[in-house]
């Protein structure tokens, strides 16, 4: 049906489609309030990613009640400035203090260091940042091209297909965990149990609720996702003495070099395209997506030997590539409902608190936030270009805020923020406990993000399953016969088994 | 590593309970499935999961023990942050926002990494301010006051 239609409607009208969208999100993104919000998340993005111990993840966990007091598409905005703002800030502490910013960033360390230490820091940060810039625009465009077929596509979606499609990003997600799989599928499961807490949406009967009020709503996620990332790495931060150190380089010559260029044009090219895929996958997101891109470059390179001795496309396709990812993690987010990873569930969460449902429909309902976040992104990237090139020694400043200055702060206004909420101190305090468990979780090396992705899902993925074996009078074969279905179970089962199958137990992994 | 075989051993107990409870829910039919279906198959499936990591953390069976997972040196702190952080809670509505806030700043600037009197004290009053101005006064967030009325 959705292909029919988009045949019906032909390449001409999809193209003056493209137009009139390309349009009106910049008219959008470009009204003072929606810039303002644009300009703020990007400035607070850059500043996490320069702060080390302090993620995306922690600071949008951190900032989300807030956000709640402004409209959803001018929260949308900010936030998503904070996300792939923070891989912009996090290439500055990657290449001169070899110390990432941001997960994301850990690659760049490899090469950016190397860069800093022969005098080259500036070409480094500079192609980073215009790497990240390029990267950033074409997946603007990219994903206003593909974003309205995807959409009608989804159309087809029944609740057997998004139950498969929710099955599959949370096994995607668990197989490419940094520690062992079952580990990852185990919190995965506690997620799905966190979820599951509070009055039942088919029968009104209360579960696990033991009588609270406070858990009659179910776990808020704010609590939860504050905790769990945001005190929890406070706390694992605290335990160690952080003792950083600027590598003293010159910082001139920022703009690369034609040479630069040369050599890393290709690499932002390829770094884009693959970062931009690698992000929309359910499961994967900026941190795989610059590692598999660093990978790339370097078996494809005519001189390997010279990648972790100062390649600039070491830095250049890595870079790339997280940016545009991160903006390619909004495809399923807002087309399909489904958030590809941790930051984009936390997303999906505020979005839901906020009355506002991503999912197919969303183009039609809300034009205005769904064009105006990718409107936003593009503005946002040119901002960042503004802000991170003149502004590196303002942020290498920023780095010298000594930790046992900042901490104190983050851990008010986390306090702040989830009393804000519903101005309940037990809230407060379930943020608290769940630092603490966050803190255990990381120290005991069980992932947080396969747990927050089940826990933001688990509402959906129950209905999705109760509604599927209701329309199958309590067969599991529909999800076997709907050809949608089939595949993501198909792929799911895929990796499930992976670990057993010969050849393919060497999984790549990453880090949360 | 026995802190592995530990924690599978907790999160057994963990899910045999999410178990029990569940069964205490209606199960529902296949065709209909009740509120107590999934919370079931998720604890089963996390006690399976639990069973089978505990016998992959066997000594020998994974990759070689890492060092102490705890910083021997940094833990006084961490329980030290923890404990002032519920405490700070508990304050709010007996000291207020403001009186409270100033107390643990001072309290963390003192002990976790002890700063100078300038920092310790300047910060303890700035940055209580700067919060408050931030979100009572400009974003209206109705801060708690504390038995002395502010």
């Amino acid at each position: 049906m959705a292909e029919d239609a988009v045949a019906q409607r032909g390449v001409g009208v999809l193209a003056l489609d493209f137009f009139s969208n390309f349009i009106f999100a910049f008219s959008e993104a470009i009204r003072p309030d929606n810039l303002l919000f644009c300009f703020l998340g990007v400035v607070i993005g850059t500043l996490v990613g320069v702060l080390p111990g302090l993620g995306p993840v922690a600071t949008i966990s951190i900032l989300l009640p807030t956000t709640f007091t402004i409209k959803p598409e001018q929260s949308l905005i900010m936030l998503a400035g904070i996300y792939y703002g923070a891989q912009y800030g996090g290439s500055t502490t990657s290449i001169l203090l070899n110390l990432p910013g941001e997960a994301a960033s850990v690659i760049t360390c490899v090469d950016g260091y190397q860069m800093a230490r022969q005098g080259r820091a500036g070409p480094a940060l500079g192609i980073a940042a215009f790497g990240s810039c390029i990267a950033g625009t074409v997946s603007v465009v990219i994903t206003m091209l593909i974003a309205p077929p995807l959409a009608l596509f989804a159309l087809q979606f029944g609740p057997p297909e998004y139950f498969s499609l929710m099955f599959l990003g949370l096994t995607v997600l668990t197989f490419l965990a940094s520690g062992p799989m079952i580990r990852a599928l185990m919190m995965a499961c506690v997620g799905i149990f966190l979820g599951m807490i509070g009055t039942d949406v088919v029968s009104g009967l209360e579960r696990f609720t033991y009588g609270s009020y406070t858990l009659m709503d179910g776990l808020g996620l704010v609590p939860v996702i504050m905790g769990l990332f945001g005190i929890s790495e406070v706390l694992v931060n605290i335990e160690q003495t952080m003792k950083q150190e600027i590598y003293k380089t010159t910082l001139s010559h920022l703009f690369p070099s034609r040479q630069d260029w040369k050599d890393s044009i290709m690499a932002i090219v390829r770094g884009t395209f693959l970062g931009f895929f690698l992000g929309i996958l359910p499961g994967g997101g900026a941190i795989i997506s610059s590692f598999a891109a660093y990978a790339v470059e370097k078996k494809i390179s005519r001189h390997p030997e010279k990648f972790g001795h100062g390649a600039i496309e070491g830095v250049a396709a890595p870079e790339s590539a997280n940016n545009s990812a991160a903006q390619g993690a909004f495809i399923p987010l807002l087309c399909l409902g489904i958030p590809s990873n941790v930051v984009m569930a936390i997303l999906l969460g505020g979005l839901l608190i906020q009355g506002v449902k991503p999912g197919p429909l969303l183009m039609n309902d809300n034009p205005a936030l769904f064009w105006g976040v990718i409107g936003s992104m593009y503005v946002g990237n040119l901002i960042l270009l503004g802000l991170n090139l003149p502004l590196i020694g303002l942020w290498v400043q920023m780095l010298k805020v000594p930790y046992p200055i900042l901490f104190p702060i983050i851990l008010i206004v986390c306090i702040i923020g989830c009393y804000s909420l519903n101005y309940s101190l037990v809230e407060a305090a379930v943020m608290c406990l769940f630092g603490v468990v966050g803190y255990l979780l990381k120290k005991l090396e069980y992932e947080g993000a396969p747990l927050i992705l089940a826990f933001v899902l688990s509402p959906m993925l129950e209905n999705a399953l109760r509604q599927s074996l209701i329309m199958s009078q309590g067969s599991f074969s529909i999800f076997f016969t709907r050809p949608i279905s089939l595949i993501f179970i198909l792929l799911a089962f895929m990796l499930l088994l992976s670990p057993v199958i010969p050849g393919f137990r060497k999984k790549p992994q990453i880090s949360s | 590593m026995i802190r592995d075989q530990i924690s599978s051993l907790v999160w057994l107990i963990f899910a045999i309970f999410i178990s029990m409870e569940s069964l205490r829910l209606p199960m529902g039919a296949w065709r209909d499935p009740g509120p107590g279906f999934l919370p079931l198959g998720t604890g089963i499936l996390l006690g399976v999961l639990s069973i089978v990591n505990y016998y992959q953390s066997r000594p020998g069976q994974g990759p070689p023990p890492k060092d102490c997972w705890y910083s021997p040196k940094g833990w006084p702190k961490l329980v030290l942050v923890t404990v002032s952080l519920f405490t700070y809670i508990l304050l709010w509505p007996v000291l207020g926002f403001l009186l409270s806030t100033v107390t643990l700043l001072f309290f963390l600037f003192r002990t976790v990494e002890p700063q100078t009197w300038k920092v310790t004290i300047g910060g303890s009053i700035l940055i209580p301010a700067a919060f408050y101005a931030l979100f009572d006064m400009w974003l209206k967030t109705q801060l708690p006051k504390g038995v002395l009325g502010f």
